[in-house]
């Protein structure tokens, strides 16, 4: 396939309605053949999921086709990853992830179905990148913060960044790329190949992104986290009574930024 | 699927319900059982974060829809004991990871809100004016 460029966009309108028109309906529309092209697994990701306390209970939120649900692939049952996702289509594929019945929940991800701090860990990937506004995306980490234990609770999360690599196949146009600090709002083509092949019937899906920007993923954490009364940095012996989180991981990945947080009360 | 495991983590959200949403009530549920593979460690670390009462009284119901000849072994103590061994860690991993509901409704105890089971898959989303 060709590099497609992604466009620049602006929202005027309600970001939710503008979130059911430019991701969640389109990804209703393209989940068989966007699944068919997300199998494997990124290796930060593989290794934190490999990294973590055998019995631990986690929530992939924007779980998308479940690829994540499987792991770790060398000891399947250590722990237990629960996915939550707003497109019903790619549910239907995660639940048969990697051959076995998995657990999945229909909600949006800035929803909280779950008793408080319930689960050990949870990661969010490539999906915060989908909400419209910064408000949003802050919610989104506060909802993620709010799911796993206070005192022992690790956090990955992944979006997309300004900063591509050269195996990319999209294209930014440089005119484009001048003012990122703030991180750039898009619309990312996705083809759908008609049957019959004749490239004249094929279908156009735009979806909306917001393109982090360097450091812009750090700065959203520590708001949502300050804002809900948590220190942000590593426990120190004067942290005295309070709870926090900190920055384990901090890094970009495949024109992704991610972290890695870990919780803890004292 | 909503196996009890994930039944015992879900909690009503919708707009002011706060206090006694959970659990979720079961009704209408058709369930399927599936062989899961028994890993007696998962079992042991997760137990300590199980609502005991909500997974007694969900197994309960869950084997009152179907017989007990198929559902196999449901009877849990009512008090979460304090010895494990295997025959118990073996009717836990039956009735968390290997009772399936498939279709159903789940209520919350507070509001009555009513969260659809449809292929296996829960509808947890709310409408726009009942997000808190
Ligand atoms: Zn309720």
């Amino acid at each position: 396939m060709a590099p497609r460029s992604v466009t620049s966009v602006s929202i005027s309108e309600d970001p939710q309605v503008y979130e059911d028109t430019h991701v969640h309906a389109v990804y209703e529309e393209i989940a068989p053949h966007f699944s068919s092209t997300r199998y494997k697994p990124w290796p930060v990701i593989a290794a934190f999921l490999s990294s973590l306390p055998a019995g631990w209970i986690g929530l992939d939120s924007g779980t998308g086709n479940g690829k994540y649900l499987p792991l770790p692939s060398e000891n399947p049952s250590r722990v237990w990853t629960i996915g939550l996702d707003r497109s019903l289509n790619l549910l239907k594929i995660a639940r048969n992830a990697g051959g076995a019945a998995r657990e999945v929940v229909w909600a949006n991800v800035l929803d909280h179905p779950w008793r408080e701090g319930i689960f050990d860990y949870a990661i969010s990937i490539a999906t915060i990148h989908h909400l419209a506004t910064h408000e949003r995306r802050k919610q989104a980490v506060q909802r993620l913060l709010q799911a796993v234990s206070p005192t022992h609770g690790r956090i990955l999360i992944y979006v997309w960044a300004v900063e591509q690599d050269d195996l990319s196949k999209r294209e930014i146009p440089v005119e484009q790329s001048t003012e990122l600090s703030l991180g750039k709002d898009v619309f990312v083509p996705w083809v759908l190949s008609s049957s019959d092949k004749t490239q004249a019937d094929n279908q156009v899906f735009n979806r909306y992104y917001h393109m982090f920007a360097k450091g812009e993923l750090t700065q959203l954490v520590s708001e949502a986290a300050e804002e809900m009364g948590l220190r942000v940095g590593p426990k120190s012996e004067y942290s005295v009574s309070c709870s926090g989180i900190e920055f384990k991981q901090n890094g970009w990945e495949r024109s992704n930024y991610y972290v890695e947080l870990h919780c803890w009360a004292q | 699927m909503v196996r009890l495991i994930t039944h015992n983590l879900l909690a009503c959200h919708a707009k002011g319900c706060t206090s006694n949403n959970f659990p979720l009530q079961f009704q209408n549920v058709q369930i399927e059982l599936k062989e899961a593979e028994f890993n007696p460690t998962f079992l042991e670390t997760f137990m300590p974060k199980l609502e005991w009462k909500a997974l007694v009284d969900s197994a309960k119901e869950a084997s009152a829809t179907i017989s007990r000849y198929i559902l196999g072994n449901t009877s849990l103590p009512l008090e979460q004991p304090e010895m494990l061994d295997e025959e118990f860690l073996k009717n836990l991993h039956h009735v968390l990871l290997e009772i399936h509901v498939e279709e159903g409704i789940m209520i919350c105890p507070n509001c009555k809100h009513n969260y659809p089971i449809s292929n296996g898959i829960p509808n947890m989303l709310l409408a726009e004016h009942e997000i808190g």
